[in-house]
């Protein structure tokens, strides 16, 4: 459960109340040095470091607010990312289809924030449903041109639409989901702070040993090594910080490490396949440093949704 | 297989504020529906308040592109010229607004580029540049442009001298100018005034008039101008 009152209580949130300014003033201090210390040029990665120091506290103010907030927190965060893939894809000049995609997002929302109509308490949500949508919106654009009558180009937008809504309303709104857990706090708190670690990870290592590309035609700056040490990172980290989930098993600890580790990138590269095709650098221009929104939630896109399923397939989310 | 075409937006590496001040201004939903939303409560304010009157309604329901032409004395008047015509033209209707006013500080270019859809209009600097940017949007049927000749609010009230740009936008060109008078927009809000009073605001609408035949020469578009301008003055006493 969720509600400021219970974190405030809520040793797990404590914890991560503790480490993320930690890790970003350490993360400050390192890259001060470099900037003043050593006068490199980190122009471009100060920025995005700055960039964090806001979203951060918003993420934590969030996820303090409570269980409501957190599912229309990630609702909204979809629903703009899905505008900048709409507005880089060109989608976005069909606002039936948009409209469509957003009401599909919206209810996304929904199935994650009400309880299931027979039966069950309130304050869980509605799984079967929540794992339905899609079947509705892939319907809900399908019917759009249907009703518009119109049959040209729009093989393209239905596709644009339904790998916008899958991609970006769906298999990211797992996020919200998550927030109906009983273990909520912890299991949020480390699939986002480890997702965005094991980015700066493969970033890092990258910058500091990259030799041998990952993926030449998709994404020129990621790097094996980047993606060898986001791994190793990320198959450490959930040993590190046990106390998120303290029932876990030594299995479900090293499956962890990998749906972060490897999930994180192939959600970076899944919307680096987009970004290629389309042609533009990033989604957009929203966060200074980082691009678009779409551009720093990408890594999530793979992680929320295997993460879920795999905590719910062992101990249920309840 | 072939290629898809994507259609991308245009503005999509500048940020937020730097998509607002450009122009043309990409389609947003949020946008529009802030803007219809603020032109409702307009509408309400500006009909409670100031017991705003159109008169010569009848002449704003064309679907054809339009200039508006007015007299200028305050924020007013902008308002009441938006809130005078069909709320479906509403996202197509482009008051120009002086560049080095409304685009400069963010929550200006907020309300203008977000409520009133202005058009960002070079004064001082790019006139020409502006015009043409004008002279585009009316090639496009359906479009209405809100221009204010006398190019800033009056202090007086009385109407000023008109600039020729406005002959240079309409001359030899295909497009009905509509003379409009804001009568008592001086009282409510003047030049320099915080707050809007609450006097009553009336608007005269003219009867729209054609420069098709004109040549677009120095000496023409000077006298489509003081023309133009008498046409606004006379509403006042008509």
């Amino acid at each position: 459960m969720m509600s400021p009152r219970i974190a405030l209580h809520d040793p797990i949130f404590h914890a991560y109340l503790c480490i993320v300014p930690i890790s970003l003033v350490v993360g400050g201090a390192v890259l001060g040095f470099l900037r003043w210390g050593l006068k490199k040029e980190i122009e471009p990665i100060w920025r995005t470091y700055c960039s964090w120091l806001i979203m951060a506290p918003i993420g934590l103010l969030v996820v303090f607010a409570g269980r409501v907030p957190t599912i229309v927190g990630v609702m909204l965060l979809a629903i703009f990312a899905f505008k900048e893939f709409a507005r880089a894809s060109g989608l976005y000049r069909d606002w039936w289809m948009t409209g469509a995609v957003y009401v599909g997002i919206v209810t996304v929302g929904a199935a994650s924030l009400m309880p299931h109509p027979r039966g069950q308490e309130p304050g869980t949500g509605w799984y079967g449903f929540f794992v339905a949508v899609p079947v509705f919106a892939v319907a809900l654009i399908l019917l759009i041109p249907i009703l518009r009558n119109r049959a040209r180009g729009e093989l393209q937008r239905m596709s644009l639409a339904i790998v916008g809504f899958v991609y970006i309303g769906w298999m990211f709104g797992h996020l919200g989901f998550i927030a109906n857990a009983i273990n909520a706090y912890g299991f949020i708190c480390y699939i986002v702070f480890a997702t965005e670690l094991s980015d700066v990870t493969a970033f890092t290592f990258g910058r500091l040993f990259g030799r041998h590309p990952l993926r030449s035609e998709i994404s020129p700056g990621k790097t094996w090594e980047g993606a060898i040490g986001a791994l190793a990172v990320s198959l450490l980290l959930p040993w590190l910080f046990r106390f998120s989930f303290p029932f876990f098993g030594a299995w479900q600890l090293v499956l962890t490490g990998l749906i972060v580790g490897v999930g994180g990138q192939l959600g970076d590269l899944s919307i680096s396949v987009i970004k290629r095709d389309i042609g533009t650098k990033d989604m957009g221009a929203t966060i200074p440093g980082h691009g678009g929104i779409l551009d720093r939630i990408d890594s999530l896109i793979y992680v929320a949704p295997l993460f879920m399923h795999m905590a719910s397939y062992y101990y249920g989310l309840r | 297989m072939k290629r898809w075409r994507y259609d991308s937006a245009r503005d999509l590496d500048q940020t937020l504020l730097e998509r607002l001040r450009r122009f043309p201004r990409e389609p947003d939903m949020l946008v529009y529906g802030v803007r219809s939303f603020a032109a409702l409560i307009i509408r309400a304010w500006l009909r409670a308040y100031h017991r705003f009157e159109i008169i010569g309604h009848e002449h704003l329901r064309s679907d054809a592109s339009l200039v508006i032409v007015s007299n200028h004395c305050s924020h007013l008047d902008t308002l009441c010229l938006l809130a005078a015509l069909p709320l479906r033209r509403l996202h197509r209707t482009f008051p120009a607004a002086a560049a080095d006013y409304f685009f400069q500080s963010v929550p200006r270019i907020w309300l203008a580029a977000v409520v009133v859809n202005a058009l960002p209009f070079a004064r001082q600097t790019q006139v020409r540049q502006s015009l043409s940017i004008c002279t585009e949007l009316l090639a496009n049927p359906g479009n209405i442009l809100i221009i204010f000749p006398e190019g800033t609010r009056s202090r007086t009230g009385e109407t000023q001298k008109f600039k020729s740009g406005i002959g240079a936008l309409v001359a030899g060109r295909d497009v009905s100018v509509l003379p409009c008078y804001l009568e008592g927009a001086f009282d409510a809000w003047p030049k320099g005034s915080v707050f809007p009073r609450p006097k009553k605001v009336r608007l005269i609408v003219g009867r729209p008039r054609s420069y098709r035949t004109r040549a677009a020469d120095k000496i023409d578009i000077c006298a489509i101008a003081a023309e133009l301008r008498d046409a606004v003055n006379e509403l006042r006493h008509g």
